[in-house]
């Protein structure tokens, strides 16, 4: 008899605990003017260099409000490059099923925040990245491509191709790359190789496997440019042989 | 009320809600599919009523479009068409193409409740209650698609191999053999059952099987493709689903694209879709019924019914076998285990009243998420995964077979200039033919191939189709959206219109 009361009482509270997060859960996330009250705090802040980053991810209906800034969804806040971005807002749902504040993957880069404003159930919050000055942006295209479920304002280089962009040498050559959309998990399908030149000499190479595990299909290269001219020609030549695959790269220089 | 009554009435309640429900559910991929062949049908049935002999001849030529799936559902659909829209004129298409799924539904809640009265009359109205109270399940009792028919015959041979005599039960396999493939697993769970029974029972059970051999002819009857060449078709039936494509699936995270899948993928999907209460129920319900198992004289029926339900889920736990299509595909597993989870209601429930309380308690959240989703059912998800936003956190696929486009097509009928090129994404061109034809779509919306092509792009949104959203912006030279659907701020379709067209923004 004590175990049916309890089952009953369980059952009883598990519906009225459900319904009870159900009916809550429009509370929870933003109305159309917390939107608009956030849009209009950006559009009254914002500064050249500066991007907006969602949060979680997924949140991206705030493309619908946000006019006056980029809007980013990139997956990890601690490895996204953010390539030129100085100050980053962060707008966030943080009242939803399942939320992890951004905070820890930011400040594990370094970057320091400024104080939080809510707007019902959003939150804005700016941090400044405290990033390298880009000294020269090599595959500036304004095309944009998705790798890895990301979309990367890249380059698409055929393989078997190659991309020549001139630029301030600056101190680092930053090179990212990946096989756009789902061909990048091909089966079976060779490895695709960029090589890096600055004025004709061998910088470095990168290589990109085919995608087997989400979050690793956006491939880094990261090499120190050696002292010499202020502004140099890079070249980067792509090669596999398979060259059936959509391929973008992206590539900047930073002081 | 007699037993038979209230299943009665239970069937027919279900049929008239999905009646009542479907005029906003949008085509799912799968019926635009349907549709075509039940044109193709409906015109083969026309010949045949004019010149029957030139029919029979013909088969292959009006028969051979959607050859992977029996004709039975298929046929049905093309006859509700051909008799109460294309003669009486009383229904439009797309209700008369799905009013046979909506007796399928139907026919579900009739032999769950069957099922539930063998325990008490509560647990007999419970079962259906309990299986409806979902929006996924919901949601697929309105289609023009097999994966209710094939679920409701599932319950319905159990009942025929517990009740029925021989013929009853070869004539239900044989409709559940010519609704879908899933039917091939049935005559070996029927035969283990048999085996597992007592004695005296035992072999009365195993002279019934037999009768399961006269099954196919029904299979033969109402698929007239197999009428000429049956050998090839047959082959051909068989070997598309023994090769069937793995389409990808999102699953916590991670994009499932190939075997080996998760072994508990289908009751992880099952434990997040539902209503928490339900889950909890259906749990409940599947360790009662192991329970009973590990008896030394079970009772056959609650052992029939562990039996099937686990039939519906093996495919799915072999690691082998497609995955996608949310819970669609193992709808019998959530099926079977409800008349058992009803009976716990029933047990747990010290008074009439408390029944009422518990039931209410159960079945609300279901009826909330019925309320607040439909008619988005493939978006659903229920408590244990945070609803709606926390399936998007938990990287849990977000929608599937493109019917939600229809939270956006007044949109698109309100601001799309004439002749306007919409790239409508998943939408593949046989829906967006109906949605027209429907007059849900304006006639002049023209259907564009891709973004280049196109002043507008419907983007539904899938993992793996991430890379259309920038290819649009590309095309578009626009990273704003005009207009989507969002179900709790999670986007689901999202529309993009090329600058300076009406509505842009």
């Amino acid at each position: 008899m004590g175990l049916r009361k309890a089952a009953f009482a369980a059952l009883v509270a598990i519906g009225g605990g459900s319904l009870l997060f159900d009916l809550t859960l429009t509370f929870r996330l933003p109305s159309d003017a917390d939107w608009a009250e956030a849009a209009g705090a950006l559009r009254a802040a914002a500064a050249p260099g500066d991007t907006v980053q969602i949060w979680p991810a997924w949140a991206e209906r705030a493309r619908l409000f946000v006019d006056v800034l980029p809007v980013v969804a990139e997956e990890d806040l601690r490895s996204a490059d953010y390539v030129g971005v100085g100050r980053l807002w962060v707008l966030s749902l943080p009242r939803t099923p399942f939320f992890s504040a951004p905070d820890r993957a930011l400040q594990a880069r370094g970057a320091t925040a400024a104080a939080e404003q809510r707007f019902g159930a959003l939150s804005l919050r700016a941090w400044d990245l405290h990033a390298a000055p880009v000294a020269a942006d090599l595959t500036r295209s304004g095309e944009w491509h998705e790798v890895d479920y990301v979309a990367r304002d890249c380059l698409r280089v055929p393989i078997g191709g190659r991309f020549a962009a001139r630029g301030a040498a600056g101190k680092m050559l930053h090179l990212r790359a990946g096989v756009i959309g789902e061909r990048a998990y091909d089966a079976d399908r060779p490895p695709i190789e960029v090589q890096v030149f600055a004025d004709g000499s061998p910088l470095g190479r990168l290589e990109v496997p085919r995608t087997t595990r989400d979050g690793t299909g956006w491939r880094r290269l990261d090499v120190e440019v050696p002292e010499g001219a202020t502004e140099r020609e890079f070249v980067f030549a792509v090669s596999s042989p398979d060259r059936s695959r959509p391929f973008c790269l992206q590539a900047w220089t930073t002081r | 009320m007699t037993d038979k009554a209230l299943a009665r009435a239970m069937g027919f309640g279900t049929a008239a809600a999905m009646a009542l429900t479907q005029a906003s559910v949008g085509f799912v991929r799968d019926e635009g599919y349907y549709f075509t062949a039940a044109q193709s049908y409906e015109a083969w049935l026309q010949l045949l009523l004019h010149a029957p002999l030139q029919a029979i001849a013909q088969t292959e030529r009006y028969w051979s479009y959607n050859f992977e799936h029996p004709g039975l559902t298929k046929l049905l659909f093309a006859a509700s068409h051909l008799v109460f829209t294309t003669w009486l004129g009383i229904l439009p298409d797309a209700l008369a193409w799905r009013l046979p799924a909506f007796a399928f539904a139907g026919l579900l809640s009739y032999w769950l409740c069957i099922l539930g009265l063998s325990r008490s009359s509560a647990a007999g109205v419970l079962a259906p209650l309990l299986f409806w109270c979902a929006e996924r399940t919901f949601f697929h009792g309105h289609l023009a698609c097999f994966d209710i028919p094939i679920c409701a015959l599932w319950a319905g041979v159990g009942v025929a191999w517990l009740r029925g005599s021989g013929p009853r039960l070869a004539w239900t396999y044989g409709v559940a053999l010519a609704i879908k493939h899933n039917a091939w697993f049935l005559p070996p769970v029927l035969a283990v059952h048999a085996l597992l029974l007592p004695r005296g029972q035992r072999s009365a059970a195993l002279r019934k099987l037999p009768w399961l051999l006269l099954s196919p002819l029904v299979l033969f009857a109402a698929w007239p493709l197999l009428w000429h060449h049956p050998l090839r078709h047959l082959g051909d039936w068989i070997a598309f689903h023994l090769r069937h494509v793995h389409y990808a699936w999102w699953y916590f995270g991670e994009v499932l694209r190939a075997p080996p899948f998760p072994i508990e993928y289908p009751v992880v999907v099952d434990a997040l879709v539902l209503p928490l209460p339900l889950v909890v129920l259906l749990a409940a319900a599947g360790i009662s019924l192991l329970l009973h198992f590990a008896r030394l004289r079970p009772d056959p029926q609650r052992l029939l019914e562990l039996a099937l339900a686990a039939a519906a889920l093996l495919p799915f736990v072999i690691r082998t076998t497609p995955i996608f299509g949310g819970i669609k595909h193992w709808l019998a597993f959530v099926a079977l285990l409800t008349p058992e989870a009803a009976s716990l209601l029933v047990r747990v429930s010290p008074s009439p009243r408390a029944l009422l309380v518990a039931a209410t308690a159960t079945l609300l959240p279901g009826l909330w998420q019925i309320a607040h989703v439909h008619p988005y059912g493939t978006s659903a998800y229920g408590e244990l995964a945070g609803d709606i936003p926390g399936a998007a956190t938990l990287g849990m696929q977000r929608q599937y077979w493109s019917n939600n486009v229809t939270g956006v097509l007044p949109w698109l009928n309100t601001h799309c200039p004439p002749g306007a090129r919409v790239y409508f994404h998943e939408v593949n061109v046989e829906s967006y033919r109906t949605y027209v034809r429907m007059g849900m779509l304006r006639e002049d919306i023209r259907y564009a191939p891709g973004p280049e092509q196109a002043d507008y792009a419907a983007l539904q949104w899938h993992r793996e189709f991430r890379d259309r959203e920038p290819e649009t912006w590309n095309a578009f030279g626009t990273r704003r959206p005009a207009t989507g659907l969002y179900l709790d701020e999670v986007p689901q379709v999202v529309v993009y219109a090329r600058p300076t067209l009406p509505g842009a923004p």
